[in-house]
């Protein structure tokens, strides 16, 4: 492991002028530090000014924010070679169709991209520049790896799969997250190969805070079909659900198969009360046994839960505590297991294939269940299956959806919806993508690597018509409007000195803020109240909310990274304006236009956070020549130096306007403005 | 319905313009209501100007709303109450929707293939299937599309809600996407320049913006920017506009917001109100919630009443203001809900038959068309598929769902989706 700053330091904030806006009224003086830039900045501006932005955000981290897996260098030939197989299969199918690649990108198209789409934000002025006067050969690929270690890295693909399994606080009240939240971080971080993680996830036993993998089963709590339907869709890019009420109309699958599959994960419980510890490889006769047994042993506990469970309802209905507490105490009885159990078809089935409410026997869709897993219970061998080597459907799903996320367009599109009928517009290809992700042994972070190595790639963006009837050939990624955690994050940047200044709470902490044994010997109503109330101190939502503004707020905004915001934010938040998910369905983020963000663009808080003293482009513009200002502001916002025409205009433009404050002001609001800048060439 | 005609008849044309527009506020109005108080006097069949679509998102269970199965054991803790129809029972929470169900024509054969939300919404919205290869428009913009905006300021469609899996214009002009208010309270935030901030600026900068990005447009000049490019417009516009107003409902008194209720619905059906008001032509307000896989019985306690409170509100309000006759209100959700109560005492998914609802203008009050089976499981009689559903819709509204309008790929569509309007619902 290797640990790293969040970026090349940077000045602290300080006491500047360029009241790029005269909006700024006077107040308590700050502490001047020591960065050369700020110092100069100061100097140039020649008054002191009050710094409005939270304090947290404007300084910089004293240490590593996050330790992330080292990339192994020594690998850069087998990328390159694995990059030029996929440019290789894509200029074969060029040549075909008589199309041609799209123009090369130049570096500061390039270092753009590359920071969007490895970082999920744009680089800084000092990013940009620093690569841009690099003149070593390999300064792409040294930029990549960088990047692929880098706490931003690990914030991007955080919100990547926040949006497909659709992660937020409290996704049902109670159901308490934050362990599970902290441990899909942890496991982006540590780079685990993606079959270990699924499996992991499919399988996991427990309290969350013992186990945060069984965060994902627990997603779906008390909606045991839908959680199959779910997880077919997710991790095998298969739509089954109609299934669940009826045969398929569109497809081959039956509702019988839909109950043979759900039947796998049909025993498992989430609720805690006298249920035996699990233990693979007993037989039925031993695990009745076992239940019988555990049931006398626990007779004690379940007493103990029961009265506590009752007092806590009258102290409810008498208004003495609210309605949390009966949540709190859920969350502690909710645990993992699997358990034998028998899954019945509907008691309207309607095919001759079968009568109603007759017990199903459980079956995958396609396959054998690997030979090694056969001994396990029903769950362990679905995860066996659905996550094995032979299920090639698993890793062309991965593939395929790792693809567009790079290139912009699925393979297959919509990438949940592989069927006979719905060929990939390149197959070949996308069976060369699937070995990949097998022959990096499920490495995604290597996978996305290759991709973003190819040549192709590296080329200018393209459009892409969804309603073409001709297929897209990939001559270059698709056009893109950044997600709005890019546009978030990029905006955060160009703000705030220290976008880390706070992260989520690790699932460690969570734990003991959280945890209550309601079967530990002495454990009363009251021991639970004061636990409860505590808890609702340090992670009530609202209270949590409430702390995060108060810290790291500004003008209403928490200037933190998106990966590290509580979810789902309220439907006006900037970033729910530029469609973030509600984290309610899969994928459910968005990127059309709506007039609310334009709006907030033209006239809200967070554009203007930028304009005020001790924000990092302020600082960078203040720290130069005032005949730089164009550039720099180029620099920082659209990542490359104007052009010669519009430099003079952009200079003119400051000249002439009343101040050159506003001048620098208007620009800066101009180029947030541009469509340049929400998308990504 | 009566009140207006009552007015009519005593009140010259001018006398209700004055009066209505006293009613609202002030806020530009008279175009909006001149055209249907013309159709009205004349004697023609009323058709809606307005439309308001509220959606309910998650899928609404029948048998707790308007298709109660009472003395079924499928029929669980939900119990009955009579409404002004004779022989119609809703379920108990929609109290105040009973008393007006007169003015209601409720549908209760729909039936529909799509189990999934987001395919569902998908459905009712745009009258098609999802599929890959096109993205359709939904109701509303087709209605602008083919009725044309009202007031010039404005955004001719609104939705108040999240709109992430809105399909939104489809395939139609980028102009035609709704725009979303998120919190009803709030309205439409940040159409101010900030203080400091002067027009003359502020018309510089967008200026700026403009030359910067000429290089970029005419790289990528596609649907995908030109979307962006229409939208600064109209956002340059409606900053400017005074109608702007009608978007705050803190304008309305505390008893006004009190009948709607202080839940999500309610104030956005007191917005909608107001939007209506003002010239919107089209507003959908999304309320979400229905999706109770869980304690049904206890969530549609919370539900219902919300729902009841808003929707009668906002009828009253309506036909007060002389306006019922000229907005369509429809209450819409994208399936039903299992008559089987599951093992958590709630309901799953049950696209099989479910239940919606139409009212004001073009709609035949009172009438109850189609029926499920004694257990709410399947239509019993006169099934109705969405495409009929919306084409009555698109009839109510007057118009053409039968011509054929083309999508840029060559393929033909009809508004509505191509299905037969239910004369029966309609007035």
């Amino acid at each position: 492991m290797t640990t790293h700053l969040v970026k090349p330091p940077m000045p602290r904030a300080v006491t500047c002028l360029l009241v790029l806006l005269s909006l700024l009224a006077v107040g308590a003086k700050p502490n001047a530090t020591g960065s050369a830039k700020a110092a100069r900045a100061a100097k140039r501006a020649g008054q002191q000014q009050p710094i409005k932005l939270p304090a947290a955000v404007l300084e910089e981290p004293t240490g590593p924010v996050m330790e992330v897996a080292a990339i192994d260098r020594s690998r850069r030939p087998q990328v390159a070679e694995a990059a030029g197989e996929i440019d290789r299969l894509l200029a074969k199918r060029w040549k075909e169709n008589q199309v041609s690649g799209s123009t090369p990108l130049d570096d500061s198209q390039f270092v753009r991209r590359i920071y969007l789409e490895l970082a999920g934000r744009i680089p800084t002025f000092d990013e940009t520049t620093a690569f841009l006067a690099d003149t070593s050969a390999s300064k792409r690929a040294a930029l990549i790896d960088e990047l692929l270690e880098s706490p931003d890295f690990v914030s991007h693909t955080y919100n990547f799969w926040a949006d497909i399994l659709r992660l937020t606080e409290r996704p049902q009240k109670d159901v308490f997250f934050e362990p599970y939240l902290d441990w899909v971080k942890r496991s982006i971080a540590a780079n685990r190969p993606y079959d270990q993680w699924v499996h992991e996830m499919l399988t996991a036993d427990g309290k969350i805070w013992e186990n945060p993998a069984t965060g994902y089963q627990l997603r779906d709590k008390g909606m045991p079909l839908p959680y199959v339907d779910n997880t077919v869709r997710v991790f095998l890019g298969t739509q089954i659900g109609c299934a669940q009420c009826h045969d398929h109309p569109f497809d081959s699958w039956t509702q019988h198969q839909f109950y043979e599959l759900a039947a796998f994960t049909s025993g498992t419980r989430m609720r805690i009360g006298g249920m035996p510890e699990k233990k693979s490889g007993l037989t039925k006769e031993e695990m009745k046994q076992a239940m019988k047994d555990s049931r006398q042993k626990n007779a004690e506990s379940i007493r103990q839960i029961k009265e506590i469970t009752q007092q806590a309802q009258q102290q409810i209905r008498a208004k003495k505590a609210d309605n949390g507490l009966r949540f709190f105490i859920n969350a502690n009885l909710t645990s993992i297991s699997s358990q034998p159990g028998k899954l019945l078809l509907p008691h309207d089935y309607q095919y001759d294939d079968d009568k109603p409410l007759a017990a199903v026997s459980p079956k995958v869709l396609w396959g054998d269940i690997p030979a090694d897993a056969e001994s396990l219970d029903r769950r362990g061998q679905f995860a066996a299956w659905l996550t094995s080597r032979d299920n090639r459907q698993f890793s062309r799903t991965i593939a395929n959806r790792i693809w567009r996320k790079v290139m912009g367009v699925g393979l297959v599109e919509p990438i949940d919806d592989f069927r006979e009928d719905n060929p990939a517009s390149n197959p070949e290809l996308l069976e060369h993508l699937t070995d990949l992700v097998l022959t990096l042994d499920f490495d995604l972070r290597e996978f996305v690597r290759v991709l973003v190595s190819t040549s192709t790639y590296q080329r200018r963006a393209v459009l892409h018509d969804p309603t073409s009837p001709s297929p897209f050939h990939f001559t270059g990624p698709a056009l893109k409007r950044l997600t709005a955690e890019q546009l978030w994050d990029s905006i955060v940047v160009l703000i705030a000195h220290n976008e880390w200044a706070f992260q989520r709470p690790t699932s460690a902490a969570f734990e003991k803020a959280a945890e209550i044994d309601l079967t530990a010997a002495g454990t009363s109503y009251e021991t639970v109240e004061k636990a409860y109330n505590s808890f609702q101190d340090a992670y009530g939502i609202r209270q949590y909310r409430t702390r995060l503004q108060k810290q790291y707020g500004f003008q209403g905004q928490v200037l933190v990274r998106a990966s590290e915001l509580p979810g789902p934010l309220p439907l006006g938040h900037f970033l729910r304006q530029f469609g973030q998910s509600d984290r309610e369905s899969i994928e459910g983020s968005r990127t059309v236009a709506t007039v609310p963000q334009i709006l907030s663009m033209f006239n809200g808080p967070i554009t203007h956070s930028m304009l005020v003293p001790g924000s990092v482009i302020h600082d960078e513009v203040m720290s130069h020549e005032p005949r730089q200002a164009v550039d720099v502001i180029f620099l920082a916002i659209l990542s490359h130096r104007p052009s010669a025409e519009d430099r003079a205009f952009a200079t003119q433009e400051i000249q002439s306007a009343d101040t050159p404050q506003a001048g620098v002001g208007n620009l800066i609001w101009a180029l947030l403005n541009t469509r340049e800048f929400i998308f990504i060439q | 319905m009566t009140r207006q005609h009552h007015w009519l008849d005593t009140l010259s044309r001018r006398e209700v313009f004055g009066r209505v527009a006293r009613a609202t506020l002030g806020v530009g109005l008279v175009p909006a209501l001149s055209h249907q108080l013309e159709a009205a006097a004349d004697g023609t069949k009323p058709h809606a100007k307005n439309i308001i679509y509220l959606m309910m998102q998650g899928a609404m269970s029948h048998l707790d709303t308007f298709d109660p199965k009472p003395g079924r054991d499928e029929q669980g803790e939900t119990k009955t109450i009579p409404t002004k129809t004779p022989g119609i029972v809703f379920g108990q929470s929609l109290e105040k929707l009973a008393g007006l169900s007169d003015r209601l024509a409720v549908v209760r054969s729909l039936t529909t293939e799509t189990g999934a939300h987001e395919q569902g919404q998908y459905l009712m919205r745009t009258s098609y299937p999802m599929i890959n290869s096109i993205r359709h428009p939904a109701f509303g913009s087709w209605a602008v599309h083919a009725m044309g905006k009202i007031s010039k300021d404005l955004p001719s469609y609104v939705l108040v809600g999240n709109g992430n899996d809105h399909p939104g214009a489809g395939f139609l002009d980028p102009s035609l996407t709704p725009v979303p208010v998120a919190d009803p309270t709030k309205g439409l935030e940040n159409t101010k320049r900030p203080q400091y901030l002067s027009e003359k600026n502020f018309d510089r900068r967008l200026a700026l913006a403009d030359r910067i990005d000429r290089d970029f447009k005419q790289r990528y000049a596609g649907r995908q920017l030109d979307a962006y490019n229409q939208l600064y417009k109209d956002a340059v516009r409606l900053m400017g506009s005074v109608d702007l107003q009608a978007f705050d409902i803190a304008q309305e008194k505390p008893e006004v917001r009190d009948r709607y209720g202080d839940s999500k619905i309610g104030l956005g059906c007191l917005l909608a109100r107001r939007l209506v008001e003002s010239g919107v032509r089209c507003i959908e307000v999304e309320f979400g919630g229905w999706d109770m896989h869980r304690d049904v019985f206890d969530e549609m306690d919370e539900k219902g009443p919300q729902l009841d409170r808003a929707m009668a509100a906002l009828l009253e309000d309506l036909e007060q203001r002389g306006l019922l006759a000229s907005t369509l209100v429809v209450l819409a959700t994208e399936f039903g809900r299992t008559p089987r109560i599951n093992e958590n005492a709630g309901r799953d998914h049950h696209p099989g038959v479910f239940s919606c609802v139409l009212a004001g203008a073009g709609v035949q009050g009172g009438a109850v068309y189609g029926q499920s089976d004694e257990r709410g499981f399947r239509p019993d009689k006169d099934p109705v598929s969405v495409a009929d559903f919306n084409t009555t819709i698109a009839a109510a509204c007057g118009l053409p769902y039968e011509k054929e309008f083309h999508a840029p790929n060559g393929r033909p569509f009809k508004i509505g989706g191509g299905g037969k309007p239910i004369s029966a619902v309609l007035a």
